[in-house]
């Protein structure tokens, strides 16, 4: 995808010296698919290649259930490929999350690769529901998200990026970070988003007309073909002002976009889980709660 | 009567074109957007002369104008080689990646009277192909996406035509700060001139670019479109 042949003014590796690609580097995929089965949600297909893998679904009441992807390298360097699928059909509520904060490690001269493919079709609702990512210094992704919609599908999908970890005294001056949405409905792309976060990012972050000083970002999208409106109020009321946080939200042609800024991940944290409260009190089939693996 | 497509236009022919297109007088109702301005003020986000200067300069650099640069560009390319599957999926892109309804607004209304304004006046084959291709697959016409079609169209090199659109699209804006209230006519003026090099630099940054590595960091000026739907008075529409 286009995030992956991106440039960057980061400095290279020095001639001789060690790139990414000399060293050992993390191919893995996982990928489910859950099905309306007989008696509610059924996996249709599991996946899984190192260090990718997907926990067996946790039926939640008749309709729902939970899948929590498990990145076992426990952070991402460059070079590295992960590739996630998660696709839904039929009368159930699939949501989907990961079991710890994705982290980026710092990368030699090539970005890790995220390939994130999300479908759900005939009905069913999908929540893409995971933890925050946490870009460290000299971090450079390609994230790639893509979400397909058919048969009057409906989907929640939220990706969070912290750059740094301040309350750690880990900050990120350096990086070079690409964001990536596609989201279509019947092949129709209805939304695209590329965040592009390149070279001082701390520097960038700072800038007013850009993060405004943030330091964490949190994009949520709702899609659906009805009833967006509500939904857009009711997440105005509950986000603008809401403490730490400068927050924007409104409907677009088939989808609700909310974006989250804060300077600490705390607030932005406390944030994504009140818009997540909303949508889960006035979309109909929400899974119940926060995603379990969040609160540990 | 209308002018003949221009093979051979000189560069004082460009020059007085670029002029024409991307004035404030032209009439793709420029002075009915902010592109977040209005809020932005509103906000405290913007006060003065130097917040006004370090926001739009921010955003032509690493924001949404970025984005924009790189889409006329794209445009331009793909008309002056006639690739159309390449030039649709620019323009299907260009109509996705908004980050607000107001942002869309701005771009496919200024865009779809800017491309009839041109087919009225200057007309080309190029632009009624391109009108006829968004038309097949129903996509809005994007103002820079429009911009960059109509300059390959007319033999203006993507350099002039790209540093004209680009301070076009600044002049607008300063003009709205002024309207705002922000600026007095002088500080304007001062505004644009502390822009130049700014622009001269997105130029060339956009030339450089890879035409896949669109992308933008202008998240405040997404917000400002969002907030400003909900904002209590407005005069602009974005």
């Amino acid at each position: 995808m286009s995030a992956a042949t991106s440039r960057s003014d980061l400095p290279g590796p020095e001639q001789g010296a060690t790139g990414d690609a000399d060293l050992q580097r993390a191919a893995g995929a996982a990928r489910v698919v859950l099905r309306r089965g007989p008696a509610g949600p059924a996996l249709a297909v599991l996946e899984q290649k190192s260090p990718c893998r997907a926990l067996l679904p946790r039926v939640e009441g008749r309709s729902a259930a939970e899948v929590v992807f498990v990145n076992t390298a426990g952070g991402v360097a460059g070079g590295d490929r992960l590739a996630w699928g998660f696709e839904a059909s039929g009368a159930i509520t699939a949501r989907a999350t990961s079991q710890a904060a994705e982290k980026l490690y710092r990368a030699l001269d090539r970005p890790a690769l995220i390939e994130t493919r999300l479908s759900a079709s005939d009905g069913a609702l999908l929540e893409w529901l995971p933890q925050e990512t946490i870009a460290f210094d000299g971090a450079r992704l390609a994230r790639a998200t893509t979400l397909e919609l058919s048969g009057g599908a409906r989907a929640t999908a939220l990706e969070w990026l912290l750059l740094g970890r301040a309350g750690h005294g880990e900050t990120l001056c350096r990086g070079a970070l690409r964001d990536v949405w596609r989201v279509r409905r019947d092949g129709r792309l209805l939304w695209a988003d590329n965040l592009r976060l390149e070279g001082p990012v701390a520097a960038l972050a700072a800038r007013r007309a850009l993060l405004g000083g943030a330091g964490a970002v949190a994009t949520l999208i709702h899609v659906a073909e009805s009833g967006l409106e509500p939904l857009v109020e009711a997440l105005r009321e509950r986000l603008y002002g809401f403490a730490g946080v400068t927050a924007g939200v409104g409907a677009l042609p088939g989808l609700l976009l909310c974006r989250l800024l804060a300077r600490e991940a705390a607030a932005l944290r406390a944030a994504v889980v009140e818009a997540l409260a909303v949508l889960r009190g006035l979309v109909p089939g929400a899974g119940p709660g926060l995603p379990r693996v969040w609160s540990s | 009567m209308t002018t003949e497509p221009s093979a051979g236009l000189s560069e004082t022919g460009a020059l007085l074109r670029l002029q024409a297109w991307f004035s404030p007088a032209f009439p793709v109702g420029g002075f009915s957007y902010s592109h977040g301005l209005e809020a932005a003020l509103e906000a405290g986000w913007i006060g003065d002369l130097d917040g006004l200067v370090d926001w739009l300069a921010s955003d032509l650099a690493e924001g949404t104008l970025r984005s924009e640069a790189i889409l006329f560009l794209r445009a331009h390319r793909e008309t002056g080689a006639g690739d159309r599957a390449a030039l649709a999926e620019t323009a299907g892109l260009a109509a996705a990646l908004r980050g607000s309804a107001e942002l869309a607004l701005e771009s496919s209304q200024q865009g779809s009277a800017f491309l009839a304004t041109l087919r009225a006046v200057w007309p080309a084959p190029a632009l009624d192909a391109l009108v006829a291709l968004l038309a097949a697959r129903g996509l809005p016409a994007s103002l820079a996406v429009a911009a960059g079609a109509a300059c390959a169209a007319h033999g203006i090199a993507a350099e002039q035509g790209l540093a004209c659109f680009l301070q076009g699209t600044l002049a607008n804006l300063v003009s709205a700060a002024l309207r705002l209230g922000l600026l007095g006519q002088t500080d304007g003026q001062r505004a644009l001139a502390r822009l130049e090099p700014a622009v001269a630099e997105a130029v060339a940054a956009a030339l450089a670019a890879d035409p896949e590595d669109l992308g933008s960091a202008g998240l405040l000026v997404e917000i400002a479109t969002l907030v400003h739907e909900t904002q209590y008075s407005r005069l602009f529409r974005s």
